[in-house]
């Protein structure tokens, strides 16, 4: 009996011991491994988050194409060697959500740098803690001023902003359609706001005003009232800056009103084909800003971008613009990637995205400079959209090229 | 078993030195925990403490006076605002505004409380659920309140000592919770718990002995807007940015599911049900990461449902844990409690 409990402690022991050997082993090798955090010798680890279930589910094909765009990116032999190890989670469009799941790949993980990111709430509760980290973040999916107002050096903007689209669409009702009647439906939040202030700035450079502005909630139903006010003030031309749904709501009710104005929408409702199908026809005629180009577009880039979404995005995925801009979303990280060359530090990253100048991909043209704290405009990649016009079935008319104004 | 011989045992705070011993050193361990946790498992903390401490003031409410509220996320909302702008456009420290902002939560608190003396049951839901449907409203269309773009939460300092970090501010929120925990457990011991505990119990014969319904059930409301008030104010610097969409519904629903799944009418049951539900929430996002039922689950959503079928697991599963628990236990986690004490105390018979 003496004997049997003397081996078993033997074997305990070396168990123990090869147990204690395989931990060193595991942390000593990640400890040592990482020249910096999120990079080793094979491998980037870059993080999403985004909605694929609650009230913004929709925007969820967001960050499932940055995944595809990477699949394909991996599949052509990587970065500088290194393959792109993705992750993506569901906050539900939930601020609290967002920040745990950041903290935790950050920590549990050690992302190296972040792309995208729908929602500016989602995104303004993490914004200080990656600054914080000083952490990389490129393109948040969302059209604030916040991320370039104060600018941060870790914090690059490419989405264009909403007021960049007002301002396009003023210029060209005003220069083009001769057109001095300017009347504004807009979201009542940050989205509608920024889209306001960019009309007025615009309007007032032709000693213009708006003849009305009228706030939408999120929650209202009937837009009556709202085009009531808009045909009283006899408005040539009505910015829309809302959200799909309301968009589609007020041309509608506008036609069936017999409103006639030249309706003039934001970026967010550039889906035509989406927008032709739940107005029932309505859409056609409508004037909208686009920041990336469009789905049926022959561009080389384009056509590849389609190719990988064959082959990698499942059935059930739509090809439209709200899927191909999470390529778009990654591009500038990749090429700041490409810049930053094989010994790859997050600092690194950061001066080689600030050598970026006139970086075409399938948004428009990108433009960053070193880090100045007072100059905004130097993390603000893209300046520009361009216009197009619903045609009858949805289809696309180009009718401005790229459009760049500040 | 827990039988009381006289008035001070009914009172006293622990009921044996056992109690004391674990007691102190549960405490010692949360002292301890942010030291060794990964700064992500202190946030986590730190989100769940909030949500205890809104479930322990809508457990006085809902479980011990017999009301009901869905609008808990208005009094939330009111909370988390009413701090920053008291700190923002007051200039009043952090350790003024959390409570002044908790007391404005409890005057609308006091408020909802009257309709509540002629309404009862679904009405009431109603009624309360429109309240906090109506505050984001309001808030959304108030520039002063920073209208739909929220707010951001000012550095937070209390006297020499600076809380940016999410440890400095685990230790804050500890503190607090414990110190609401005692408050709620106390008060529930005194005239006015029992108070409540009369009117949940019958109302009409509760007025015949003397209790006045006006007074309690109006304190009720109150009490119970404050502790959702400091629960807010706290929210505002757990995430540094808030504006109206997060206090939806789906918060007030989640607040008064806390309360049914932990046990209606028990300090004991908030805090699991509240630390239950607010972990799995956060937590059931990795779900596919569990090793073998992740990657059956991932498998399954993808052939038989649709392309985010897979995210929306985690609610089916969420639903399922709620379900499971109100099916085989209906006092909740702390029922569950209780059968393991009664268990072990008369083991083996």
């Amino acid at each position: 009996m003496r004997n049997l409990y003397g081996k078993e402690w033997v074997m305990k022991k070396k168990v123990f011991g090869v147990c204690v050997l395989l931990l060193t082993a595991v942390f000593g090798l990640s400890g040592f491994g990482l020249a910096e955090e999120g990079v080793t010798d094979t491998e980037i680890h870059i993080a999403q988050w985004g909605p694929q279930t609650g009230p913004a589910a929709a925007w969820g094909s967001i960050p499932r194409a940055t995944g595809h765009y990477f699949q394909m990116l991996n599949d052509e032999g990587g970065i500088h060697g290194r393959k792109i190890v993705y992750h993506m989670f569901d906050d539900a469009y939930n601020p609290a959500k967002t920040k745990a799941g950041v903290k935790q790949l950050q920590e549990d993980v050690g992302i190296f740098a972040w792309v995208g990111g729908v929602g500016t709430a989602c995104g303004l509760a993490v914004k200080n803690y990656l600054m914080a980290k000083k952490v990389p973040w490129v393109t948040p999916a969302t059209g604030s001023r916040h991320w370039i107002d104060p600018p941060q050096k870790y914090l690059f903007s490419t989405f264009a902003l909403y007021s960049t689209g007002a301002k396009v669409h003023c210029k060209y009702a005003y220069e083009q359609q001769g057109l001095k009647r300017f009347a504004l439906a807009y979201q009542n939040d940050d989205y509608g706001k920024a889209y306001l202030q960019g009309a007025k700035e615009q309007l007032a450079k032709y000693g213009l005003k708006l003849v009305e502005a009228i706030p939408v909630e999120f929650r209202d139903t009937d837009l009556k009232p709202h085009v009531r006010k808009l045909k009283k003030a006899k408005a040539q031309a009505t910015l829309i800056c809302l959200t799909p749904m309301h968009a589609a709501r007020i041309v509608m009710t506008g036609r069936q009103m017999r409103f006639n104005t030249q309706w003039m929408a934001s970026s967010p409702c550039s889906d035509f084909p989406l927008m032709y199908k739940i107005t029932k026809g309505a859409w056609e005629g409508v004037i909208a800003a686009t920041f990336a180009e469009l789905p049926d577009s022959d561009l080389p880039l384009m056509k590849k971008y389609r190719a990988a979404y064959k082959k990698y995005a499942t059935k059930e995925e739509r090809w439209g613009i709200f899927y191909y801009a999470g390529f778009g979303f990654a591009e500038p990280l990749v090429e700041g990637l490409k810049r930053a060359g094989r010994d790859l530090t997050r600092e690194k990253l950061v001066s080689a995205m600030e050598g970026i100048r006139d970086f075409k991909g399938i948004t428009g043209h990108i433009n960053f400079a070193p880090f100045d704290p007072k100059d905004p405009w130097c993390r603000q990649g893209q300046d520009e959209v361009f216009l197009v016009q619903c045609q009858k079935g949805g289809k696309y008319k180009v009718i401005t090229d790229w459009i760049e104004i500040r | 078993m827990d039988m009381k011989r006289n008035y001070y045992e009914d009172v006293q705070l622990f009921r044996s030195g056992v109690v004391v011993f674990w007691f102190v050193l549960f405490m010692a361990a949360l002292a301890v925990f942010p030291l060794v946790a990964k700064n992500y498992y202190v946030y986590v903390v730190n989100y769940i403490c909030i949500n205890i401490i809104v479930v322990l003031g809508l457990n006085i409410l809902v479980g011990y006076t017999g009301q009901i509220s869905l609008g808990h996320a208005g009094f939330f909302a009111i909370g988390a605002y009413g701090t920053i702008i008291l700190m923002t456009k007051a200039h009043l420290p952090f350790i003024i505004a959390l409570p002044l902002g908790g007391l404005v939560a409890a005057v609308f608190g006091f408020l909802v409380g009257i309709p509540a003396l002629r309404l009862e049951g679904p009405y009431l839901a109603i009624a309360t659920l429109g309240f906090g449907l109506t505050v984001t409203q309001v808030i959304g269309r108030t520039d002063f309140f920073g209208g739909r773009q929220g707010l951001h939460a000012p550095p937070l300092t209390i006297g020499p000592w600076h809380l940016n970090t999410d440890k400095e501010f685990y230790y804050l929120l500890i503190t607090l919770t414990v110190l609401l925990t005692l408050a709620a457990r106390n008060l529930i011991k005194t005239k006015v718990g029992r108070a409540f505990i009369a009117i949940r119990d019958a109302d009409i014969a509760a007025e015949t002995m003397g209790v006045n319904l006006v007074f309690y059930k109006t304190l009720a409301f109150a009490v119970s807007a404050f502790y959702a008030g400091v629960g807010g104010g706290l929210y505002a610097f757990v995430l540094r940015f808030i504006e109206p969409e997060v206090f939806n519904l789906f918060m007030s629903v989640m607040f008064l599911a806390m309360v049914v799944v932990g046990g209606l009418g028990s300090i004991m049951g908030s805090i699991a049900g509240a630390t239950l539900l607010a972990w799995l929430d956060l937590q059931l996002r990795n779900i596919v990461a569990i090793p073998y039922l992740g990657e059956w689950l991932e498998t399954f959503s993808k052939t038989y449902m649709t392309l985010t079928g897979m995210s929306n697991i985690q609610f089916i599963v969420f639903g399922l844990i709620m379900v499971l628990i109100m099916v085989f236990e209906p006092l909740g986690i702390f029922g569950m409690w209780i059968r393991t004490k009664i268990y072990w105390k008369t083991w083996p018979f």
